[in-house]
């Protein structure tokens, strides 16, 4: 039966491979971003046998450890969120190089995070805490290039994303949205650390889509570009999400009313040419937020049938707890839906693609909505399995009050214009869910409930498995056709990380990241008071299957 | 997680020195506040909970009124210090993502929040009245800032190579001459930039160091420079380049300029 769903699985794979085999390349694991390996040696047969191997601490708790690492060639690269980097011996943990980044020694904007490093062209690509882009070279772990793309201490911004490398360039976008600043994705020769192009995720004067911004407040609508984007290299786009508009609740500053969709390119996917930078297509999935609803997630590239038609698809899923499947050549609109149970701030999309009967927040007096700013999922990244045809998505059944507070922009300072308060949904506690989706029609397949939020990301394998970790400390494998519960580890600290797997020697790994912190952690204690006692933690934990038992 | 728990931990060092300066302090404002009238700490306190709530009590920070926010802690009735709160609130917590309000936010807006902030631990406040010292520029010279740090103009904004006032990045040294006007701006020799060749192409360099093992050095073929390492030995070097200040200047005018010189004055001088 196996095979046979393998032969079909096949003939997709020839079309399309965005899976992954001995090494862990790129942050989503291919460009593509389906966080997915085709390793099979440790499969559902098997799983109960798996046992941790090696066992690495990075010393820095700060924040949590939130880092995908990247594994080549046998080395393991890990990044923290003090833009610390590591270099590892993958088979036995046996440190090669640590490049010593300086520690903060003042505010970092929102604390500083870390999710990644990017690896290519002989270099670590490191984006740090206080906005540098430092190329660290992949064998000595010396400097050879660094280059600010901004100043903290001025734009209120920081760099969380991991950069994503494409051909001779490498890209990188900024956190710093919910401040009073303008964002953009930045593309940096590999080989110099020269600028090729910045992408304003908010048009200036003269360009279209300018006209979507009330007087100066494009110059502070933020629109950042905190996580990591993706590549087709047959299109040669480069597509990336984009976050809130700022102030994030006070829509009156900054709304004109004119032009088509609100505020752009906020709340938006774009697609960039590779070379150039320049926009191809943008889908505004939020016109007009005033809810802080990003839109920078990961964006999960997929060739899929639609009413008998093979079409390349982007699916992309907003803060706001709907998933989106674009065309992603042409950026049209194919379906909509929502994730989460709980969504009260609109009464769904209409057959384009457009949220009616929105509800919006109010000045003076707290307006409940679902989901709330931590998003119907955060930022952890969802995971497509070719051999199942299911996208796994990590959920977040949480509300919010929320209330505006009308402010004036100030560069660089917190700009929410509202106050926020994270609360049960009306029927039942929070929590969360990891859901098996068909991505185009929306369907859900199955549903693993867990009381607290899921808030790793899920990595798939060819062994029909998926793994990510919990908030306590648990690592476990879920049977990927039926979300049956197959294995799992006590790690020590709660899970916030992205969990990667490798073949060294013939030999399949998994290694997940373990380490409790980041600003959706720090949301907890008010949901959950028992997770007040939550510890922080940094450690990568990697298993194996005992010798002998493959 | 620690982030947040850290933010919590009142700091119980305190010092002869500090709590001597609290004293003189509580003596400043009882003496103060008992002309006016009685509710002169209750007016502090009122427009501290008006500044909370603009500065503090935002999206990811804390709660209103003190409350627990979305994901920083509660502050009221903690049994926070004194000492604790002004620190905090004015050098904020290095590392963390606490801001040093001291540098974001007017001095009466600090003094203010500071009382708010421990009437809400149950301390009389103890603040200063606002007394806004913050050193206000001529128009000329905020302007000028206003141009120097321009991030509208991208990397072609002055500070992209220069620090100045703690902002911006140091890739030139420090400025300590100003030029007379800015004829004299736009017409600033270089003499330290150089033409470095390796990788085989030649580009303007501003070097920085050169060590037994490896030379580092700014390429400034387009802004933003780069600081390159180059391992000894692979790098030539020759006197002068085809990098000129006027160049990367350009986009100012001559108006814009002299409003920059204005803040480079008011900032820089005695």
């Amino acid at each position: 039966m196996r095979t046979l769903l393998f032969l079909l699985c096949a003939g997709l794979a020839v079309a399309q491979d965005g899976a992954v085999r001995a090494d862990w390349p790129y942050h989503g694991g291919s460009q593509l971003a389906w966080r997915y390996s085709s390793l099979d040696q440790i499969n559902r047969a098997n799983v109960a046998k798996l046992a941790p191997v090696w066992i690495f601490q990075t010393g820095d708790y700060e924040m949590g450890l939130q880092s995908t690492p990247i594994v080549l060639d046998g080395k393991l690269y890990l990044s923290t969120s003090r833009s610390q980097v590591f270099a590892l011996d993958a088979a036995s943990g046996r440190l090669i190089w640590q490049f010593k980044y300086p520690l903060p020694r003042v505010t970092v904007p929102y604390g500083p995070q870390n999710r990644g490093i990017a690896v290519g062209g002989g270099y670590v690509l490191l984006a740090t805490y206080d906005d540098n882009l430092i190329a660290i070279d992949q064998n000595t772990g010396q400097e050879t290039w660094r280059v600010a793309l901004d100043d903290m201490r001025q734009c209120g911004c920081t760099i969380t994303g991991a950069p994503l490398i494409v051909k001779d360039k490498v890209i990188v976008g900024g956190a710093g949205g919910d401040s009073a600043h303008r964002g953009y994705l930045t593309a940096v020769y590999i080989k110099t650390g020269r600028v090729a192009w910045r992408f304003y995720t908010i048009p200036g004067p003269g360009e279209k889509g300018h006209e979507t911004w009330k007087g100066d407040s494009w110059k502070f609508g933020g629109g950042a570009t905190w996580m990591t984007g993706s590549f087709d290299s047959s299109l040669n786009l480069v597509y990336w999400g984009i976050g809130n508009a700022a102030a994030d609740n006070d829509a009156q500053g900054r709304f004109s009313g004119e032009g088509e969709g609100a505020n752009l390119y906020t709340a938006s996917v774009v697609a960039l040419d590779a070379d150039t930078g320049k926009l191809k297509w943008y889908h505004q999935e939020v016109p007009k937020d005033v809810w802080d609803f990003d839109s920078s997630y990961e964006c999960v590239l997929l060739d899929r049938e639609v009413r008998g038609q093979m079409r390349k698809l982007l699916v992309h899923i907003n803060k706001g707890g709907y998933a989106f499947v674009l065309d992603r050549v042409t950026g049209e609109y194919v379906n909509g839906f929502p994730i989460v149970d709980n969504h009260n701030w609109t009464t769904g999309l209409t057959e384009d693609g457009k949220f009616v009967g929105r509800v919006e927040p109010v000045e003076g007096k707290p307006t409940l909505f679902c989901p709330s700013p931590l998003g119907g999922k955060s930022w952890n990244e969802t995971a497509y399995s070719p051999r199942t045809g299911f996208l796994y998505t990590p959920t977040a059944e949480v509300c919010g009050e929320e209330t505006v507070v009308h402010e004036d922009p100030h560069e660089g300072r917190n700009f929410i214009g509202g106050t926020w308060k994270f609360t049960n949904p009306p029927n039942g506690p929070a929590h969360s869910h990891l859901d098996a989706y068909d991505p185009v029609t929306g369907k859900r397949q199955w549903s693993y409930p867990y009381k607290y939020l899921l808030l790793a990301s899920i990595l798939a394998t060819g062994g029909d498995l998926l793994f990510t970790g919990d908030p306590e400390g648990s690592f476990f494998a879920l049977d990927a056709g039926s979300g049956t519960k197959l294995w799992s580890f006590q790690t020590g600290s709660g899970h916030r990380g992205s969990a990667v797997t490798y073949m060294v020697n013939g030999r399949q790994y998994v290694a997940t990241p373990s380490g409790w912190g980041s600003l959706a952690a720090g949301a907890f204690p008010d949901l959950w008071p028992e997770t007040s006692s939550f510890r922080g933690g940094s450690t990568l934990t990697v298993f194996a299957l005992p010798e002998g038992t493959r | 997680m620690t982030a947040v728990d850290a933010t919590l931990s009142p700091n119980r060092q305190s010092g002869r020195r500090r709590r001597s300066v609290v004293r003189v302090m509580q003596t400043w404002i009882s003496l103060l506040c008992l002309l006016p009238a009685l509710a002169c700490g209750q007016d502090v306190i009122a427009r501290g909970a008006e500044a909370f709530g603009k500065s503090c009590a935002t999206g990811y920070c804390h709660g209103p009124q003190g409350g627990s926010g979305s994901t920083a802690p509660r502050l009221a009735a903690r049994g926070f210090t004194e000492e604790y709160i002004s620190q905090t609130v004015r050098r904020g917590i290095p590392g963390t993502r606490m801001p040093a309000f001291e540098a974001v936010i007017p001095r009466a807006e600090l003094i203010a929040v500071i009382a708010y902030v421990e009437s809400l631990n149950g301390i009389t406040p103890s603040m200063p009245p606002a007394r806004d010292t913050e050193k206000k520029l001529p128009q000329e010279a905020a302007d000028g800032r206003e141009l120097f740090f321009d991030s509208v103009r991208g990397f072609n904004r002055c500070a992209t190579c220069h620090e100045v006032d703690h902002r911006g990045t140091p890739v030139a040294a420090p400025i300590l001459k100003i030029p007379a006007d800015v004829a004299a701006l736009r017409q600033i020799a270089t003499p330290e930039i150089e033409t470095a060749s390796a990788d085989g192409e030649s580009f303007p360099a501003l070097v920085i160091s050169k060590g037994k093992n490896q030379m580092k050095l700014y390429d400034l073929t387009a802004p933003p420079p780069v600081l390159r390492t180059f391992p000894s030995g692979s790098v030539t070097l020759k006197q002068g380049g085809n990098w000129r200040h006027s160049g990367v200047i350009a986009a100012y005018s001559d108006q814009e300029l002299g409003a920059i010189l204005a803040y480079l004055r008011a900032v820089t001088g005695p």
